[in-house]
């Protein structure tokens, strides 16, 4: 959920969009939870193998590594959505209002363009490295940029969706307004 | 032109020598026209990472083991199969000939030339239980292996039990006996501490891995003849001086580790070790099919 | 002038108010761009940035922390706590100073310590009333510790960047004594600010209250006995341990104290996949973002810059403490070892300082890096499990930077307190 819920006079367009984005983030929290569920229980299955089997999984580690870039973009994403970035708010909280909105808007749109090129550069990367192969996985090399790749589109789709919240005046982030 | 190179070996390692070195010689030979400012220590990422970098054209060169090179270039895997070379001149007599020629141009179609070979020793078997002699010693024994799947594979041939692990913890899991063993050659076996941990070192030279001195293709390609010779003549020099500072440092190491108290043991037989390799080899091939004669050509090389 | 456009543009984006993740990260590419170097290989450096093994106890701690608190074995562990220490005076601040100490001596990891305690501990201590920047300092500050107490990764680092001529084993004594110095000097400091706070003791309830609470809290407490033991008898290494902390919390909050329903489960997962992102975005661009500086030379520079200005030996010594603390506040620590290690030892060497206790040196200074803005692992752990804004944690953190400061000093011109444990080994 993007914080509050909208106003009732809020236009249904604007009603629809929201609904889309928060399914989007509920898909990502449902797919980096369960990412982190299946890290905790393979980790658990690696030491079992070495113990018990006298076989070590030697996929773990890679695979592992794999689930924490899931868990590192799409969460990362969905904490655009939410707000829960680490930032430095000093200034903002302190400005006047029109100077504030403006801070906002430049925030967004940085945000925005930097989702836009981690989905472009990262889609790239992605290719690049498609046809070789993980060591002991056997997946494709590409799939460590690809959580970077989908995260960057979905932080460019988050910010924009604060943007047209804010450009209608129904943002709703606690310090989008005085 | 300024170029920029990576290599992840630490200051007054030979390899670090010979790079700066290199480094030295390519401004003297091009006449200051190519200038190189190195990176060491891996300060610009891993090895699989300064690959991708060299390919990318971020950086021009790099000093890369052919174990990272080998998922991406079939050709360059080949060094990793366990026991293919006798010893390290053998190595040496490959690399220098067809089978050289043929690894150089599976790198070339991926945007990496190499100038010319350094030497990494030969790989052995460390633990901290007894020394290894044959096989069956190998049995059971949890043993850290780098992240590749014929060198998984060539530890569970043997009986024992593949534990890909991150390097820095191999030191404190041979301690507490996570894992019962390791492998590397004499000069790594020393500087990271393990013989500290894991005093018996079984002279298995199981892997006998090169390095190379790498190019980004463009980069080469781009050059004149005249700056190409140049270039090259530079890198064959240095890895000369490689060659001979490598040597140096393999014994001090053994002299430091062997006077630190661990236990060196020859392998009198190793014909049940590469007995065992079967399956290893027949898994590389039939993947990669298309590369028997490479496997033939080393085999068959005196 | 590239790196200007680093700095420079960094700043910027942390004023307007840009998260810290992405203002590293835009600045980093945008720098990237400037040199005309490809943008995949900024993007690969972001990747990379978290593709790294060790940083797995980050979720695995958090996962952990989080289900000990929903679960209610966080609940009885601050009874427990507040039965034995409460009547000292900030005794829980006191109590989070020497678990990481203890801590670090099995963990070996900063960042495995603040992840692990600062997700128990930080939400206890607000509830018993600490304000959450004290409880946030502490945790940061004392994490450090997880360096210094061997074991410890970024010894065996040190060894290595040493060119090998280091026994580890000495190495690992060496750290012994300034690690508990630093541990007093922050405990001291901790006591002193709950003082001047004026956090109330309570009273003690008595000994037959004290052994409930401790009776309740056995389940809990046993998760660090199975971290422990299961580390220092090879069954694990410690970050397979925070995965083994995170199933053991759950089995234990499910049939022991069944407090844990699907509800809170989910919660417990929602939470900690939300930090655990959190930081690991940080991390990952604050990689791209030292790709450059290194790409820069800055530390170099750095170091050249400030140890020409003298050649009294004591302001070398100080010099060089300026120079690792000033990069340790905009690069993370390995990548840091590497660098300055070749570049100071010599040095110090000249100076008659022992490789070892340089290794201290630098180890502490780097450390306290971790613990500081823009750019500092364990500042950003401590400050999203604190839910607490950076500047408002660094705005009180003073005191405890002061006390390591003091150890450092203490560590740098008194040799015999890195060098008298290794001396006895020979
Ligand atoms: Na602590
Ligand atoms: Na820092």
């Amino acid at each position: 959920m993007s914080n509050q819920s909208l106003p009732n006079d809020a236009p249904s367009w604007l009603r629809q969009m929201d609904r889309v984005l928060d399914a989007i983030a509920a898909l990502c929290r449902g797919i980096t939870g369960t990412s982190l569920v299946f890290l905790t229980v393979i980790f658990g299955w690696l030491v079992f193998g070495r113990y018990v089997l006298n076989a070590t999984p030697t996929w773990v580690e890679q695979a592992a590594l794999l689930l924490v870039m899931v868990i590192a973009f799409l969460g990362a994403a969905v904490g655009i959505h939410e707000n829960t970035h680490l930032s430095v708010t000093l200034l903002r909280t302190s400005s006047p209002p029109r100077f504030k909105t403006l801070l906002i808007v430049l925030t967004d749109l940085i945000l925005a363009g930097f989702g836009g090129l981690m989905l472009w550069y990262g889609a790239q990367l992605t290719m690049f490295k498609w046809g070789s192969m993980i060591p002991l996985i056997h997946l494709p090399e590409g799939l460590r940029s690809l959580p970077l790749t989908i995260g960057g589109g979905l932080v460019m789709l988050f910010s924009l969706g604060h943007l047209i919240r804010l450009w209608v005046g129904v943002d709703t982030r606690k310090d989008s307004f005085d | 032109e300024n170029w920029r190179g990576w290599n992840i070996h630490v200051d007054g390692y030979p390899n670090t020598v010979a790079m700066d070195k290199f480094a030295e010689l390519l401004a003297e030979k091009t006449g200051g026209e190519i200038t190189l400012q190195m990176f060491h220590g891996g300060t610009l990422g891993s090895q699989p990472d300064a690959i991708e970098q060299v390919r990318l054209g971020g950086l021009e060169v790099g000093n890369f083991n052919l174990g990272p090179i080998g998922p991406i270039a079939p050709e360059a895997n080949v060094v990793s199969l366990p026991f293919i070379f006798k010893d390290v001149p053998h190595m040496f007599r490959v690399l220098n000939g067809e089978g050289g020629e043929m690894i150089s141009a599976g790198m070339e179609a991926k945007g990496l030339i190499p100038l010319a070979w350094y030497d990494a020793g030969a790989r052995s078997f460390y633990n901290g239980g007894k020394p290894i002699n044959t096989p069956a010693d190998v049995a059971g024994m949890k043993v850290r292996v780098m992240n590749n799947d014929l060198y998984s594979g060539m530890i569970a041939e043997l009986g024992g039990n593949p534990s890909p692990m991150a390097f820095a913890e191999v030191y404190q899991a041979l301690k507490t006996g996570v894992v019962d063993g390791a492998e590397n050659n004499w000069p790594s076996y020393e500087s990271t501490g393990h013989f500290e941990v894991a005093g018996y070192y079984s002279l298995s030279q199981h892997l006998i891995i090169p390095e190379c001195l790498c190019i980004n293709a463009d980069s080469y390609n781009g050059l004149s003849d005249e700056m190409k010779a140049a270039v090259k003549e530079a890198a064959m020099e240095s890895a000369e001086l490689q060659h001979s500072l490598w040597a140096e440092r393999e014994e001090a190491s053994r002299a430091k580790v062997e006077s630190g108290g661990v236990v060196t043991n020859e392998i009198a037989d190793k014909a049940p070790f590469q007995a065992a390799m079967g399956p290893v080899y027949e898994g590389y091939l039939s993947s990669n099919p298309d590369l028997r004669p490479l496997v033939e050509l080393i085999q068959a090389t005196d | 002038m590239g790196l200007l456009v680093l700095l420079g543009l960094f700043a910027l984006c942390v004023v307007i108010g840009v998260p810290v993740a992405f203002a590293l990260g835009v600045s980093a590419i945008a720098a990237f761009w400037f040199e005309g170097l490809p943008l995949m290989i900024g993007f690969q450096r972001i990747i990379s940035g978290i593709n790294v093994f060790s940083l797995m106890a980050i979720p695995f701690f958090i996962f952990a922390g989080e289900l000990m608190f929903h679960g209610g074995i966080a609940m009885r562990l601050v009874r427990f706590a507040s039965a034995a220490v409460g009547a000292v005076r900030g005794g829980l601040g006191i109590v989070n100073v020497f678990s990481s100490m203890l801590f670090g001596g099995i963990s070996g990891s900063a960042v495995a310590d603040i992840s692990a305690l600062g997700s128990i501990l930080v939400p206890v201590m607000k509830e018993k009333g600490y304000d959450a920047d004290y409880a946030v300092n502490v945790t940061v500050t004392s994490s450090i510790a997880g360096i210094i107490i061997p074991p410890s990764h970024n010894m065996i680092i040190f060894a290595i960047a040493a060119g090998g001529g280091i026994s580890i084993s000495k190495l690992f004594l060496a750290g012994v004594v300034p690690g508990i110095l630093m541990c007093v000097c922050l405990a001291v400091a901790a006591y002193l600010v709950a003082v001047k706070r004026g956090y109330k003791a309570e009273k003690f309830p008595g000994w037959t209250a004290l052994a409930l609470t401790f009776a309740s809290a056995i389940p809990g407490l046993m998760t660090a006995v199975i971290i422990v033991g299961g580390v220092l008898s090879g069954v694990f290494t410690v970050t397979e341990s925070g995965a083994f902390g995170a199933i053991y919390a759950f089995v234990v909050t499910l049939l022991v104290y069944r407090n844990i329903t699907w509800a809170n489960f989910k919660l417990a997962v929602g939470q900690a996949v939300r930090t655990t992102a959190m930081v690991m975005i940080l991390i990952a661009c604050a990689g791209a973002f030292a790709y450059m500086l290194t790409f820069y030379q800055v530390p170099a520079k750095t170091v050249t810059l400030l140890t020409g200005l003298t050649d009294n030996p004591i302001l070398i010594l100080l010099m060089i403490n300026a120079a690792l603390l000033i990069l340790g506040m905009i690069m993370d620590m390995a990548a840091l070892i590497l660098i300055c290690t070749p570049i100071f030892l010599p040095v110090a060497n000249s100076l008659g300082i022992d490789p070892l206790q340089f290794g201290m040196i630098l180890l502490v200074n780097l450390g306290l890096g971790l613990c500081t803005p823009p750019v500092g692992s364990c500042l950003f752990v401590g400050c999203a499990v604190g839910k607490l804004p950076m500047e408002q944690a660094v705005r009180t953190i003073w005191p405890f930077y002061a006390a390591i400061f003091v150890a450092l000093m203490m560590i740098t011109f008194i040799p015999a307190i890195s060098m008298t444990l290794p001396n006895m080994l020979q």
